[in-house]
């Protein structure tokens, strides 16, 4: 061992044995890591993004994008479960399989879908639910993104549930499995299936084949995914090839193990003393974040500076966005651009002020909904192992110069 | 003539969307802390996943890398035989344990 080496371990191990002593008490949410590099390797379809494997693609868009309404394709997030994804895929040869209890097993292609549906356009986001995982301590289980796993994007597709009307559902039919190409190195290890309870479906859910006027990107689902408006991204199943419609709910790892929460009144757990009994994480909440400025960004005195950012939330739509650049003390309200776009849509704002004073300043923004959901501060979420749900104001500090 | 023509080329443009040919995601090297264990742990877990999917989990405990080994292989089938789950723990924990 070379002597720098000695030292590096010398002090990993001190600092371990420092750390030791603390407690597995759940200590205060922060805000999500926000100076990740941007990777200089571009994926298939992507500009540059923050990356956090190759192998399942995992990629979040930078905070930059945040300020308009849609976030470009080639910006937007990836997350896959599966390692073994298809390198290739044949629009002609491509089917979606429709099965199980209906009247009539359906495969249907790209085309059948274009041409035999009601075509429908619908915007809506698309929001990991570990997105802004990083904030919590101690750091739970899953890949500690920023505040970049989610985007939104004008989805065209055809409504699942026209498709399986045109199946026809057996009188017993209560849930509805979901599964796409990709898989799992060994074949006889569990895929990445999600379930959906019938009475859960309505005329958003949709089977979408184009992503802002385009094909669908490869890493985004091409060439065919599930859009569930409203709910995070975890069943919204990408490259999806199977529809299976159920009369029993299946023991699936990961509807039965992933993306759940505590099932008590605060979703909240200790890492010491984690609650047994859980629930999906389903509908997303209030959230908004500030797409400029960034952190570090450096403005003069006096000048006008124009706060840009956007606000979501499940479907109730936007009520108002608030900024404060006194720490909370004083919130101004923010514009919000013309809703056109519908309810799950990302909404646009905007805020400006003028630094009055040389220094360090912090820009808070706070959303809420129609719903009466009003944003919470960080250090007002409560932890649970999982790391989902993460929704605090969103802080931005910039440097204020003469 | 021109049809033929006009036929040959509707055929040799298949309808790929706008991919062509094979997707290549990129490979990234993740550079992985030198120790006892290293190349066990590489051997181990980069069969089905990149080094990145286990670092981006952030620095954690012991019991965390532990309990995520055991899933591997209990959920995944991965090839980690007994005597190498002491190793590719101590490995992670010492390289990217949470002290």
């Amino acid at each position: 061992m070379e002597r720098r080496d000695f030292f590096k371990k010398a002090m990993v191990t001190a600092g371990s044995v420092a750390l030791g002593s603390s407690t597995l008490e759940a200590s205060e949410t922060t805000h999500p890591v926000d100076d990740r590099a941007i990777s200089p390797i571009a994926f298939p379809e992507k500009r540059p993004m923050i990356m956090y494997s190759d192998r399942p693609p995992l990629l979040e868009s930078p905070r930059e994008v945040f300020t308009s309404a849609l976030t470009p394709n080639d910006l937007f997030f990836v997350r896959w479960h599966m390692p073994m994804i298809p390198k290739y895929i044949s629009t002609n040869g491509f089917r979606v399989k429709v099965d199980g209890h209906v009247d009539k097993t359906l495969s249907l292609s790209i085309e059948d879908l274009k041409t035999k549906f009601k075509q429908v356009e619908l915007t809506s986001v698309l929001q990991c639910g570990g997105n802004s995982r990083s904030a919590f301590h101690p750091t739970t289980s899953g890949i500690q993104w920023g505040a970049g796993a989610m985007g939104c994007a004008k989805w065209k597709g055809v409504r699942l549930k026209d498709i399986l009307e045109h199946a026809g559902l057996k009188s017993d039919a209560t849930w509805l499995g979901f599964n796409g190409k990709d898989k799992a190195v060994y074949s006889e290890t569990a895929n990445f299936i999600r379930e959906m309870k019938l009475e859960d479906l309505n005329d958003n859910a949709l089977l979408a084949y184009e992503m802002n006027g385009e094909d669908l990107p490869y890493l985004n689902g091409f060439p065919l995914r599930l859009i569930i408006p409203g709910t995070y991204s975890d069943s919204w199943i990408k490259m999806i090839s199977n529809i299976t419609v159920s009369k029993e709910k299946n023991k699936l790892l990961f509807m039965e193990k992933a993306y759940r929460i505590p099932d008590n009144e605060c979703e909240c757990e200790t890492p010491d003393k984690l609650v047994e009994k859980t629930k999906p994480i389903e509908k997303i909440n209030v959230n908004s974040i500030i797409g400029y400025p960034q952190k570090g960004s450096k403005v003069r005195v006096n000048s006008h500076i124009v706060v840009r950012g956007v606000a979501f939330d499940a479907g109730s739509g936007i009520k108002s966005v608030q900024m404060s650049v006194d720490n909370g003390e004083t919130w101004k309200e923010a514009i919000l651009d013309k809703e056109d776009a519908g309810d799950f849509a990302f909404r646009a704002f905007r805020c400006t002020f003028n630094p009055s004073k040389v220094g360090k300043l912090t820009i808070m923004c706070k959303a809420s909904s129609n719903a009466g959901e009003v944003q919470p501060l960080a250090k007002e979420i409560k932890w649970n192992h999982g790391g989902y749900r993460y929704n605090g104001v969103d802080e931005v500090t910039i440097e204020v110069i003469g | 003539m021109r049809y033929l023509l006009v036929f040959l080329l509707w055929f040799s443009f298949p309808l790929f969307g706008q991919i062509e040919g094979k997707i290549q995601v990129p490979y990234i090297e993740f550079p992985m802390k030198e120790g006892k264990g290293e190349y066990s742990t590489k051997g181990k877990c980069n069969m089905c996943h990149s080094f990145g999917y286990i670092i981006n989990q952030g620095k954690q405990s012991k019991v965390f890398w532990r309990k995520k080994i055991m899933k591997m292989i209990e959920t995944f089938s991965a090839p980690i035989t007994d005597e190498d789950i002491e190793e590719v723990v101590n490995y992670l924990y010492e390289n990217y344990g949470e002290g």
